[in-house]
Order: C-alpha cells, then sequence, then structure tokens
C-alpha cells in the first residue's frame, strides 16, 4: 500500500512538473551562416548548461554542446541536413530540424 | 434651484470634458501579440478613436519608442526603434491623421514595445494629452519579465500574463505613476471595434459589435487603493486600457497636460 502511495505521488508529482516547465527551443538563421538557438521553460526557468546536439536523420552526432549562460546556443550551419537537439532529459526533448530554421 | 442648476451644469461640463478627452487611444498595433514563431513583425503607431474608428489625431515625433526584450532568466535589453520609425498617413472612418510605423524582428520570449509620445494639443478642452504606451508580445511561449515595470513616467504593469488571455478571463494591472501605485485611478477601456488594414494604413469600414448605448463605446473602472484594477474580458480581440490623468498638476509649455498610461491586450476565444 506504501509502495502504491509513493508511485502515486511520484506520478503527480511528476505531471505537475511537467505541466509547469515545457520545455522550448527556437533557432533562427542569422544570416551569416549561423545558427542561434534559444532555449527555456515555459515557467521562464533558465535553460543555461542544457545538453545540445546537432544530428543527421539516422542519429549521427555531428556537433555536442551545452546552452550558453543566457540559454544560447550557436553554430556554424553545417553543408547537410541536421536536427537541433535541445535535451534537458527524459520528456525534456526537442528536435528542431535545420529545414525549418529560417531568418 | 438656480445653484443646482449650476452645479448640474457644471457637472455635465465636466463630465462632458472627461468623456471627449478619454475617447483618445495610443495605439502600439501588431495584429498578434502571442506569435508562434519569431520573425520580422509589423508595428504601427496611431492616436486615434479604436472603437469607432473615428477621429485620427496627428501624430507628433515620438519622444522615445522603444522595445525591452525579456526571456527566459536573462538580463533585460533595450533596443532603440525611434530611428527606424516611418511617417505614413492612418486613415479612420471620418479623417486621415500622421502616424508612423516601423517593422521588427522578434526572437524568442517577451518584447514590450514602449512609446512616449510628444503631448498631444487638444483645442477643444484646453489641454495637453501624453498617453505613454505598452504592448507586450511574446515569441514562443517563452515568458520574460512582463509583469516588471518597464519604467515609463506613467505606465499599467500587467498582473495577468497580458498575451495568454482567453475570453472570459479577466485582466488585472496596476496602475503606476512614477513607480508607485495610483489609489483609485480611473482608468478608460475600449475595443479594438473595427480591423486595422495593415496594407492600407486604414480601419475597416465594418465594426465588430455595436454599442447598444454610448456608455458602452468607452467603459470605465477604478482601481482599488493598491492602484489595481481588474477588468472581465466579453470579447476576442484587442482591448485598450487608458488610466487617465495620473498626475493632476502636470503641464506642458504652460499648459495642463492629461499624463496617462495605455496598455492594449488581445484575448484568444476557446476554439
Amino acid at each position: 500500500m506504501k509502495k502504491i502511495i509513493l508511485g502515486l505521488a511520484i506520478l503527480l508529482g511528476s505531471a505537475s512538473v511537467s505541466h509547469a516547465h515545457t520545455p522550448l527551443c527556437s533557432c533562427f538563421d542569422n544570416g551569416d551562416d549561423t545558427i542561434t538557438c534559444e532555449g527555456g521553460f515555459s515557467d521562464g526557468s533558465s535553460a543555461a548548461g542544457v545538453a545540445m546536439r546537432l544530428e543527421t536523420s539516422d542519429g549521427q552526432v555531428l556537433l555536442e554542446g551545452k546552452m550558453s549562460e543566457d540559454s544560447e546556443f550557436d553554430f556554424n550551419k553545417p553543408a547537410q541536413d541536421y536536427i537541433v537537439v535541445f535535451d534537458a532529459g527524459e520528456g525534456h526533448r526537442i528536435r528542431v530540424p535545420g529545414k525549418e530554421i529560417v531568418e | 434651484m438656480k445653484k443646482k442648476l449650476i452645479s448640474t451644469a457644471a457637472g455635465m461640463g465636466l463630465l462632458l470634458s472627461a468623456a471627449c478627452a478619454s475617447a483618445h487611444f495610443q495605439m502600439i498595433y501588431t495584429p498578434e501579440s502571442a506569435l508562434v514563431k519569431g520573425g520580422a513583425i509589423p508595428v504601427k503607431l496611431v492616436f486615434t478613436h479604436p472603437f469607432e474608428a473615428g477621429h485620427t489625431m496627428d501624430m507628433g515625433t515620438p519622444e522615445k519608442f522603444f522595445v525591452v526584450r525579456t526571456r527566459g532568466e536573462n538580463a533585460p535589453k533595450t533596443i532603440d526603434l525611434k530611428e527606424s520609425l516611418k511617417p505614413m498617413t492612418w486613415t479612420s472612418l471620418t479623417n486621415s491623421g500622421k502616424a508612423w510605423e516601423t517593422t521588427y524582428k522578434a526572437r524568442g520570449g517577451d518584447h514590450a514595445f514602449c512609446l512616449i509620445p510628444e503631448p498631444y494639443w487638444e483645442g477643444a478642452d484646453n489641454f495637453y494629452i501624453k498617453q505613454n504606451t505598452k504592448v507586450i508580445v511574446n515569441v514562443g511561449g517563452e515568458p520574460g519579465a512582463w509583469n516588471e515595470p518597464v519604467g515609463l513616467p506613467t505606465e499599467i504593469v500587467p498582473l495577468c500574463k497580458p498575451y495568454d488571455r482567453w475570453t472570459g478571463n479577466v485582466f488585472q494591472g496596476q496602475v503606476l505613476l512614477n513607480g508607485k501605485p495610483v489609489p483609485g485611478a480611473e482608468v478608460e477601456i475600449e475595443y479594438m471595434n473595427h480591423k486595422p488594414l495593415l496594407d492600407s494604413n486604414s480601419f475597416a469600414k465594418e465594426a465588430a459589435v455595436e454599442a447598444p448605448q454610448d456608455a458602452y463605446i468607452l467603459q470605465t473602472i477604478f482601481a482599488d487603493a493598491n492602484g489595481v484594477f481588474t477588468f472581465g474580458i466579453p470579447r476576442e480581440g484587442w482591448w485598450g486600457f487608458a488610466a487617465l490623468d495620473l498626475d493632476p498638476d502636470y503641464t506642458y509649455k504652460g499648459k495642463k497636460c492629461s499624463r496617462d498610461a495605455v496598455m492594449w491586450i488581445q484575448a484568444k476565444d476557446m476554439k
């Protein structure tokens, strides 16, 4: 019984966290062959230090880095197709296809 | 009896002048306050009577026009937009007036557009009107410092996120003069009843709603002892709030100047 209650509490707890804390990531083409991605959370909390990756469509990692103190991540635009992955952990991952990134 | 009549007449005069003065609304207009994606957005500055798409006043050169961008916990960034303004003519249903426009490239977070206009001489009332105006646009849903004062001399600070209001929600704001709450501030409210047409810089002829009587054109509420006002939003679209004459002794060029604070919010239907 205790276990069930604990399990419920964890479920409820995590559910309310994810509601109040949706990850957000938008990327913009700076017009000089560089891209800036801005990350954050829907409650306004910082995304500083969140892991960032550029991947190919088959999962090959092109570049790894993390969000800066200002929750920004800059990179040179790859020549090939790519996906930006904002990785703040399970349930807090966002994938932005390079093709959708405009000025 | 005579006394009563005189005081009634004086009262009517007061009422009339208040009604005339207050129907003026400074607009900072852009079509969408909650953008899904960033990009270039049009911004129009028009001093008009929005409910009736009525008389549009000639704006002088703004004293200041800038945007404060805030995103998450990042420090605010102020970007001066005054030099980017281009003069244009806005056409209402009754006349045309001098106005301003620009285009702004918005990325994520909150963008608080702030206008400090040149005072407008209202000859009919024998005083100037200066409506410091603020509109907050959000991109992507990531909030910034929307609930913090920007620091305008007169300012409405929203207590509800101004770009997430459903129709039927309330909107609460606090009226400030030099950063301090104005107890009992008079706040007038108008609905943007005629769609602004950006290509022609004019109002659409068709009205969205019809006022059953003149009182409904310009609604009036008062702030409480903390300068906080509450308004239930009955319809989707843009709603303007003007807190009037917050500094009754204020003068400009030796004449009385009504120092107002204006803010616009956009509500959306649940559908």
